[in-house]
């Protein structure tokens, strides 16, 4: 008992102890940063970037070297894991990081809205030593919607070409000659069967397919993702349709190339376990990962072409890029300069994760490198006169749809090339016939609008205080009104400002056509385009509805009916209940991203715990446990999320435990007496005595449904990025408004939900009526 | 079934540990059989997060191995460093770790003080639009977070606060509908001779609130102050969207994080940071699993 005391007296202490920690560190930090602001000598300059840990450390280095010789200048170095999500917030909330990795496919989106610096190439004296292929990747032809000519939007840092990486002893043993001078798709095929066939541990290959990649398959199969201009699509034609057909040929005729579907998986990792043949195509950036491969040799080779059309490689390349809002523009070019000058190209060069933008560092030994792997390094550069630059659309939607669209063809094999290339086409030309990316729209009169808004917000309080004041109080119980308001003033402040006000200001927004990059005053008015949109033209807003009411048809009863078995297992008097109480509940105190990944690992369907456990059982009868996030997305994904879930299980339990103990005896024993079995003493007895709990859970339930955000997230983030069975509606609103910057769409989302989720509850309310009973109410 | 359905009858009489008649041996036995079925499936995820967490690097692709032939204790120090946590001789700083410690702790007590205040204004006051405002806000309920996001964070903008603790922080200061429902519930029970006593003492509302209704409700606080913190702890979108830099990062914000960056090529690192992202919440069900599990009884949500 003592000893019991003493723990728990040590725990509190302890508890007490890292809570004055936090409290000290947050502090400091907090002051610290306030004095910083307040000292407004210092020049700050914030700098964002991604990359693993090396590259951190080369960015860290340079901007402490560029503080040391610059006094006077400060710069604070952010990394994001999920860098897009970042930027586009950061840029959102008006605090845009000074400098910033431009990716050369988000030239148009950037360049267009405004967003980054024009920079003066005459002043850039080093320009001349880069390759002028990069430069022009970031020269934005407004006029044309082209990049390569006009003003320099960005300063390149590094790209790389594209190769295939190859297992050297994979390639011997299977007797295939190691094609160092290049090789046709046919003989690719060939020698991924041949390589395939060394055992059932080995794939072939991996074709990667990501849209700038597959877009340089597609080039090498001598077609093109889009004609002149951006509604000319092109996937229709023999050379995309070859290469999708490529794509399927080997991964589901040949199964000679490892189809990678589902959560966390790695084909990566599994060339660096020696079990893929060739995997490709693929940039430089694989070199130092690989590097570290020691029990097979590797090298690259170029990548396959078709017969009679020229090698091609895609560019994929990247830019620091000046933020247009910086206070401090000429610190911000001088440190430009300095990240892309010489001293930080060796240093990367030396680190091997792309190739230098200076021809004169690229040539040099820092990057070829010799001694070191790949031995066939000059390849990349050699690749250079093969380097080719896709013209990108403006609305980044492309990517998306096609990304949607080749899933279904190329990882879970129900639809053919041409279906998806028809698919992509529709898609695409509906999102450009959208009357918000063909109409011309004036600006919002926020004038006249808060002026409105003013009037009636004027002409409300004044009714109210007319109202309250027509009846005289007494001394007394205008003490109780004031000291009442007093008391619920905080929730009443709270709501104008968090609930009232922002649904006024959401309602409004949903009327016009907004980025969040530019000031409110430049919203555009499109009245109700956006709902015209949502409706008529966005195909994704059909499918996140669909995602999101399976959830809800599947979790709600699956759920609310487990909880009330569980609590009635749970109300049984056997010794020990105690036990299994708190085993069933612990695990709902598991939520948010935790509970995601510990479920992403048990998913997994080649090193999770539940297929690993479902298969053998299966098997049996002939079946196989489903790849869950994979190729049986469509109808296992929800599932799975159901079941996630139904682990958090105990959460309901307590409730519904509750409820059930407070059923009085009377009743029961009075069932019995009339002789009603168990069965008939639940449904007559327990239910209704438990329909208002039930009631109001499935109520909450439901609009909790309805709002599921970081299940979805973070599993489309383990899963490539693109999975249209996990676009549930709150994530596909989360994008419009975080990533694709469509704050007034996003809004009227918004809006659209509250309006079936108010429906949706009026209609169980309504349904509900003579079913649930309330025992002892008062009418 | 049949065992399920007749529960409750068992358990209306008073709870006597005697042993069970032979007659009922079998549902009892039934029921243990099931209690144990539910009970090991429910506790495995967690047998496989703390194994996997301890594996090596080539045992983590290893199906077949359920436990891990030496448990990798340095995982754990790894995963911690890489979250952020760095150890400088007597200094230890840990940012992702004393944010979400901040954060919960104010959530939590602003939560309490609020959601009391204003469940209390709404259990004892008769005021004008009383009604009218009880229904409003148990109206917001209903009302879907995504509504007010955008110009909540437009608001949040304006006042130059994003990439700051305080937009997490703030909201909670206003009340939340739900526990000021429950306040408003326990409050509505406590007799009046109470109040009307101390007012005779000459207590002022402040003070009736303060030193005769909140220690009365032990309980609704630690519900409240509960699920505060699990909410808090957890919280995924709002960290999400408010904050940037690193050094302003929640610890579920650093978990994604992680699993984006190392999570695929080393999976028992990302479980060891799962484990360690969820243990508050674990030992805090451990140390007050008391109110968890009477938490519905007092809700007042019986109606």
């Amino acid at each position: 008992m003592n000893l019991a005391r003493a723990a728990r007296t040590l725990l509190v202490i302890a508890t007490a102890l890292i809570v004055a920690w936090a409290f000290i560190d947050v502090g400091a930090r907090v002051a610290r940063s306030i004095v910083d602001r307040l000292d407004g000598s210092a020049v700050t300059l914030t700098v964002l970037h991604w990359g693993n840990t090396e590259e951190e450390a080369i960015v860290e280095h340079l901007v402490r070297e560029f503080e040391r010789t610059r006094p006077g200048v400060r710069v604070q170095r952010l990394h994001a894991g999920d860098y897009d999500a970042k930027l586009k917030t950061m840029l959102a909330a008006g605090t845009p990081p000074d400098l910033f990795y431009l990716r050369y496919e988000d030239v148009p989106d950037f360049a267009e809205q405004d967003m980054v610096m024009r920079l003066d190439a005459a002043a850039i004296a080093e320009l001349d030593d880069f390759y002028p292929m990069l430069v022009n990747a970031f020269r934005w032809d407004p006029d044309a919607q082209r990049t390569g000519r006009g003003d320099l939007v960005g300063l390149p840092k590094d790209f790389t070409t594209m190769v295939m990486y190859i297992n050297l002893d994979l390639f011997r043993r299977a007797g295939v000659a190691v094609p160092y001078d290049g090789w046709t798709w046919a003989q690719y095929r060939d020698a991924m069967r041949r390589i395939a066939a060394l055992g059932p541990d080995i794939h072939g290959g991996v074709i990667k397919t990501w849209p700038m990649v597959l877009r340089n398959l597609v080039w090498s199969h001598g077609g093109a993702f889009f004609g002149d201009d951006f509604t000319d699509v092109r996937l229709d034609e023999p050379g995309a349709l070859a290469a999708m057909q490529l794509v399927v040929d080997t991964r589901f005729t040949d199964r000679s190339v490892f189809n990678a579907t589902g959560i966390s998986q790695d084909e990566d990792d599994l060339f660096r376990r020696g079990r893929i043949g060739a995997i490709g195509p693929l940039g430089r950036w694989m070199a130092p990962r690989y590097r570290k491969i020691e029990s097979f040799g590797w090298d690259v080779v170029p990548l396959p072409h078709a017969e009679g059309a020229a090698p091609v490689s895609a560019i994929a390349t990247v830019a620091w890029a000046v933020s247009s809002q910086t206070k401090h523009p000429e610190q911000a070019v001088d440190l430009l300069r300095f990240l892309c000058g010489r001293e930080g190209q060796v240093m990367s060069s030396e680190l091997g994760l792309a190739i230098p933008s200076m021809r004169s560092v690229a040539e040099s030994d820092a990057f070829l490198s010799p001694g070191r792997k790949p031995a066939n390094a000059r390849l990349y550069l050699d690749m250079i006169d093969h380097g080719r630059l896709g013209q990108n659309p403006r609305l980044r939607q492309f990517d998306r749809i096609l990304g949607n669209e080749m899933q279904a063809v190329l990882q879970h094999h129900d639809a053919t090339p041409a279906q998806a290339a028809a698919a992509v086409e529709r898609k695409w030309l509906a999102e450009l016939a959208s009357p918000l990316n063909s109409r011309a729209y004036g600006r919002m009169p926020w004038a006249t609008v808060i002026a409105v808004t003013c009037v009636l917000l004027a002409a409300a309080t004044a009714s109210l205080v007319w109202f309250a004041r027509r009846e005289k109080l007494g001394a007394i119980a205008r003490g109780q009104q004031r000291a009442g308001w007093m008391f619920v003033g905080p929730w009443v402040a709270g709501f104008l400002l968090f609930v009232l006000g922002p649904m006024v200001l959401s309602l409004l927004l949903a009327m016009t056509k907004w980025s969040a990059m530019a000031p409110l005053s430049s919203a555009q008015f499109v009245g109700f385009d956006n709902f015209v949109h949502l409706f008529a033209y966005d195909e994704d807003f059909g499918q996140s509805l669909w995602v999101t009411v399976y959830y809800t048809l599947l979790a709600v009863p699956i759920i609310q009916v487990a909880a009330i078995l569980v609590a009635l297992l749970m109300n049984q008097a056997v010794p020990g209940i105690a036990l299994f109480r708190t085993a069933y509940f612990v695990p709902s105190v598991v939520t948010g991203v935790a509970l995601v990944t510990l479920w992403i690992t048990i998913f997994n369907n080649d090193t999770g715990l539940l297929n690993a456990a479902l298969n053998p059982a299966l098997n049996l009868l002939g079946l196989e446990a489903p790849d869950w996030f994979g190729t049986d997305s469509e109808w296992f994904a929800v599932p799975a999320l159901v079941m996630m879930s139904l682990w958090g299980v105990g959460g309901g339990m307590v409730i519904y435990l509750a409820g059930l103990k407070n059923i009085p005896a009377s009743l029961y024993e009075a069932a019995r007496i009339d002789g009603a079995s168990p069965v008939r003493q639940f449904f007559a007895v327990t239910a209704p005595m438990l329909s208002p709990l039930i009631f109001f859970n499935v109520v909450m339930g439901v609009i909790g449904s309805f709002q599921v955000f970081t299940q979805a997230y973070v599993i489309r983030g383990s899963s490539g990025g693109t999975n249209k069975d996990m676009l549930f509606y709150v994530l596909h609103l989360y994008d419009h408004a975080f990533r694709f910057h469509n704050m007034g769409y996003a809004s009227a989302m918004a809006w659209v939900l509250f309006v079936i989720l108010l429906a949706l509850t009026l209609l169980v309310f309504r349904g509900s009526r003579g079913l649930v009973h309330y025992e002892g109410l008062k009418a | 079934m049949t065992t399920i359905a007749t529960a409750p009858v068992m358990d209306a009489k008073p709870r006597v540990k005697t042993p069970p008649r032979p007659r009922n041996l079998r549902r009892v036995l039934g029921t243990y059989a099931l209690l144990v079925g539910g009970g090991v499936l429910l506790i495995l995820p967690f047998f496989w997060l703390v194994s996997s967490s301890l594996k090596t690097d080539q045992e983590i692709s290893n199906i077949s191995q359920l436990l891990p032939a030496v448990p990798q204790w340095g995982n754990y120090a790894e995963a911690l460093r890489r979250m952020g946590l760095e150890v400088n001789g007597g200094a230890i700083r840990f940012p992702a770790l004393a944010n979400t410690i901040v954060v919960t702790v104010l959530c939590v007590v602003g939560q309490v003080v609020s959601s009391s205040l204003v469940g209390y204004g709404f259990a004892r006051y008769r005021f004008k639009g009383r009604d009218t405002l009880f229904m409003v806000m148990l109206a917001t309920m209903m009302l879907p977070a995504q509504v007010t996001m955008i110009p909540v964070f437009l608001l949040f903008r304006s006042v130059g606060w994003i990439d700051t603790l305080l937009p997490l922080i703030i909201p909670a200061w206003f009340g939340t509908p739900f526990f000021i429902f429950m306040f408003r519930q326990f409050f509505a029970q406590v007799p009046e001779s109470l109040l009307e006593a101390a007012r005779i003492d000459g207590a002022g509302h402040l003070q009736i609130y303060a030193r005769i209704m909140l220690p009365l409700s032990g309980p609704v606080i630690a519900i409240v102050a509960i699920y505060t913190f699990m909410f808090t702890w957890n919280d995924f979108m709002s960290p999400l969207i408010y904050l940037n830099s690193p050094e302003n990062r929640t610890l579920a914000l650093e978990l994604n994080a992680f699993s984006g960056q190392y999570g695929v090529e080393h999976r028992e690192l990302l479980m060891a940071a799962s484990f360690v992202t969820m243990l508050p919440c674990i030992l805090l069900f451990f140390a007050a699993q008391r109110y968890f599990v009477d938490s519905a009884a007092s809700s007042g949500m019986k109606g």
